[in-house]
């Protein structure tokens, strides 16, 4: 097991009996147990050896158990190939691998989260598919004709709208979905017979499938989860990870380049130095007197009232917009005008999260805090920004809340709109496509250029610029706007995830281009804590799963057994007078020819060794408490340029 | 890739999968990537099991491949040749991996056994109780047994690195090996050993996804 020990202590004349004794019983022990080989923590050779200790006539296996072994390799292959199928049968593994090599487990996890997002959407035109477009090719609908037969006096001289644009142009018409007004892209192009005439209710199917589908949608997320979460709610509400387990597994073994090691470092530092100021931070808070605590509360108020008043600000931008660009159809600047609320939507998601961050550095929080901080605003802020533009469109077609002559009659804006279904369909394609085509404009247009133009000049200006940075949670925010967008459009726009799966698609491609071609990537300062963040919201990485809980179970026996060993080494030791330094590391030098690779001491390697003199609990340095504040560069969230 | 000389005879395979945790594939792969390191007239299955290859060797590979496969295709890295990362240089722990799966007595040289030991330990069927064992060994840089405060801060340089705006100031230091401590080490020796490491590392989920290494 630990040859080393034998090696290193190659100077003893002659071996110590007390180690000799536990090598026997480890031995014994070793080869009485069950387990198999493989799980013993021995050099190959050792392993070897070990077994032949335990069936000395070779491997003698019957029929039944080598029947057995087979069963149990059949099973484990088929576990390992039905995992792979749930992850997306084996779709770009290798691009996977290779970015999480090059970029990180971070990295890699946004790219994951792509693929899932990709399988949900295409399961989700699968069912749409085979429950509502099949069955209504196949039962042959009634004629195209228009739906309603029009007796209503519009006011205003007003005739409802057939369908003919001023502008004709394809592009326009394409990129404003009215191309599509008649395809089975949008809700207006599903009819149905009367309902008697036919066995499947077409009806029926439309509205159950993509409930159905959010059903899945929802199960599929909650189970990707809540994988990391147990853990984290039946340790109570203030359960850090400790820092002793970071540190240990911090390391990300998977890494091969040099410049991804070099930012794990960043981040690994980072993440400590931010767990030690919150430690001192908090040290700091239980010495707070009333009259702190309650200035600290007021500021704090202070703080989400002024972002409250900003996202109220922006969601009425948004509001006037809608109402703008809805009431405006038929102008000049159709197409300007067209897109003018995911313009607005888009604008205000991307000046939000820059005023948060200014605003939330101005007081000093701890790094936890401003980031969770900004975090929920800016969700706040996306999902506001959404049912905003929801709600008035509501507004407009519907009729909420005004008194519009036309919508008495027929329940919606007849005059304005012959099917607005139709519309509302047609607003959720556009912003949809709005959200695509920024990203590749932004990738195209900015990232690009930025870097290789900060790579080819030298300069104050380019140093300025700096490299740019791939922001997970910009990125996993965008992606999941763009999916909640898909979820509100399923009943308008059925086909509306069809159009998805194709921009999660190019998005992968376009990204892991950008990465590719050497982007500096998320050393962001916070990155760990940001990033496992909304990780833990959208995207759990966390492979624990249904362990957590066998690993709790264990983890109480463990602490059980744990305290038994401590008691039986300390009888050990108390019962073997003048002892007190055989059990420790220095082992004895090997007996014979063969160097022994087991573990001379006691079975686990480091048990309690010589009772060295225990150190004087150190006192808490005083002048950290002044919290030694982080270098502000590195505690800041995403800012400025690299939003 | 060598000719039919060089693969591993059936009861071999089927020897090592029982001692390790690899499949039949990883292990042929792993032979393959092992004998593309001996000289080209050693290359035959006996010899490939003898030999050794020195820490200098390993670590000299991956770094050559890896610039080759660039030269070739601009953009598009060759993952087929990328050798594991245990031995890649930009892993801090690299010497401490060869070390504590070297069996050899200036433990300074891996056989192709020590090699699938290796891979064994860190692939993704290997179980947690053999992953922190090894990992405990790993981060005992000194071999004695325990991690002390000297092992811990030299885990901790090899975490940051050593650039000057990311290593660990001494008071940092010394909070954070005290932070360590106090949470790991229960009989309060001033020193972790294995169970408590284990114990520690059983808390934490990421452990078992970040120490390994996909084949």
């Amino acid at each position: 097991m630990l040859r080393q020990w034998s090696v290193q202590a190659s100077g003893e004349p002659e071996p110590e009996p007390a180690g000799e004794e536990l090598w026997e019983q480890e031995m014994e022990r070793r080869c009485s147990s069950q387990e198999p080989v493989r799980l013993l923590p021995y050099a190959m050779v050792d392993k070897r050896f070990i077994r032949q200790l335990r069936e000395p006539e070779g491997v003698k296996t019957s029929c039944w158990q080598q029947w057995r072994h087979r069963q149990q390799t059949a099973g484990r292959r088929l576990g390992e190939a039905a995992r792979r199928l749930a992850r997306g049968c084996g779709l770009w593994e290798g691009a996977l691998y290779e970015i999480g090599g090059l970029f990180g487990t971070g990295i890699q996890s946004y790219f994951t989260f792509l693929r899932f997002l990709l399988l949900l959407n295409l399961l989700t035109l699968l069912l749409t598919t085979s429950f509502v477009l099949l069955p209504l090719t196949w039962l042959r609908p009634p004629d195209r004709g228009p739906a309603l037969n029009f007796t209503l006096q519009c006011p205003g001289g007003h005739q409802p709208q057939t369908g003919v644009p001023k502008f004709n142009n394809l592009l326009w018409n394409v990129l404003t979905g009215r191309a599509f007004n008649n395809t089975y892209l949008f809700y207006g192009a599903y009819r149905a017979g009367p309902e008697s005439s036919s066995v499947y209710s077409i009806r029926l199917a439309y509205l159950l499938s993509p409930l159905a589908c959010l059903l899945l949608c929802f199960c599929g997320i909650l189970r990707r989860m809540v994988k990391g979460l147990p853990q984290k709610m039946f340790l109570g509400q203030d359960y850090r990870s400790p820092l002793s387990a970071k540190v240990f597994s911090s390391w990300d073994f998977c890494i091969q380049g040099q410049e991804a090691a070099t930012i794990k470092k960043h981040e690994i530092s980072n993440e400590f130095k931010v767990e030690l100021e919150e430690g001192r931070h908090l040290l700091m808070v239980q010495h707070q007197t009333r009259a702190q605590r309650a200035c600290h509360l007021l500021t704090y108020l202070r703080v989400n009232i002024l972002i409250g008043l900003l996202v109220v600000g922006a969601i009425s931008a948004i509001f006037w917009a809608t109402k703008y660009s809805q009431d405006n159809k038929e102008e000049s600047l159709f197409l300007l005008l067209q897109y003018l609320p995911p313009g607005v939507i888009a604008l205000v998601n991307f000046l939000g999260p820059l005023l948060f961050v200014f605003l939330v550095q101005l007081e000093n929080y701890p790094p936890n805090t401003e980031v969770n901080l900004t975090l929920i605003w800016c969700v706040v802020l996306k999902l506001a920004s959404l049912g905003m533009f929801s709600f008035s469109l509501g507004q407009t077609l519907l009729c909420f809340g005004r008194n519009k002559t036309s919508c008495e009659s027929y329940g919606y804006n007849a005059c304005d709109y012959q099917c607005w279904e139709n519309s509302v369909g047609e607003e959720l394609y556009k912003l949809s496509i709005f959200n695509f085509l920024l990203t590749v404009a932004f990738t195209f247009l900015v990232s690009l250029p930025r870097r290789l133009l900060v790579e080819r000049f030298s300069g104050r200006f380019w140093a300025w610029l700096d490299r740019e940075e791939f922001l997970l949670p910009k990125n996993v925010l965008d992606i999941v706007e763009g999916q909640t967008v898909t979820w509100m459009g399923l009943f308008y726009c059925p086909l509306l995830p069809l159009l998805n799966s194709i921009f999660v698609f190019l998005t992968f491609y376009i990204k892991k281009l950008v990465l590719i071609l050497g982007l500096l990537l998320a050393a962001v300062p916070l990155g760990y804590v940001v990033s496992s963040l909304v990780l833990t919201v959208c995207v759990s990485q966390s492979q624990a799963s249904a362990r957590a809980i066998r690993g709790l179970r264990k983890q109480l026996v463990w602490q059980v057994q744990e305290k038994w060993h401590l008691v039986d080494d300390l009888s050990r030791l108390m019962s073997e007078p003048g002892s007190g330094d055989s059990l420790g590391p220095a082992s004895p030098h090997s007996r014979g020819s063969r160097p022994r690779s087991f573990c001379p001491g006691f079975p686990c390697p480091g048990s309690p060794g010589p009772r060295a003199s225990r150190p004087e609990p150190s006192l808490e340095d005083p002048n950290g408490l002044r919290g030694v504040r982080v270098p502000a560069r590195s505690c800041r969230f995403p800012s400025g340029s690299e939003l | 890739m060598g000719g039919s000389g060089s693969r591993l005879s059936k009861e071999l395979l089927v020897e090592y999968q029982d001692l390790t945790f690899l499949t039949k594939q990883e292990i042929l792969l792993a032979h393959r990537w092992f004998c593309e390191l001996l000289p080209q007239e050693h290359r035959s299955v006996e010899e490939s099991l003898q030999a050794r290859v020195s820490l200098e060797q390993i670590l000299s590979l991956p770094e050559l491949k890896r610039l080759i496969a660039l030269h070739r295709a601009a953009v598009k890295i060759a993952m087929q040749s990328a050798w594991p990362s245990a031995c890649n240089t930009a892993n801090p722990f690299k010497e401490r991996i060869c070390r504590v799966f070297s069996t050899s007595p200036t433990r300074d040289s891996l056989s192709f056994e020590d090699f699938l030991d290796l891979l064994s330990v860190f692939s993704d069927t290997a179980t947690p109780d053999i992953k922190s064992h090894y990992a405990f060994r790993i981060f005992d840089f000194d071999d004695d047994g325990t991690l002390n405060r000297e092992d811990l801060s030299q885990l901790v340089n090899c975490l940051t690195g050593e650039g000057e705006d990311t290593r660990l100031s001494a008071s940092e230091m010394k909070q954070l090996i005290d932070n360590i401590l106090e949470e790991s080490d229960i009989d309060r020796d001033g020193t972790i050993n294995l169970s408590e490491f284990q114990h520690v590392i059983s808390r934490s989920p990421d452990f078992a996804s970040s120490f390994k290494i996909v084949l």
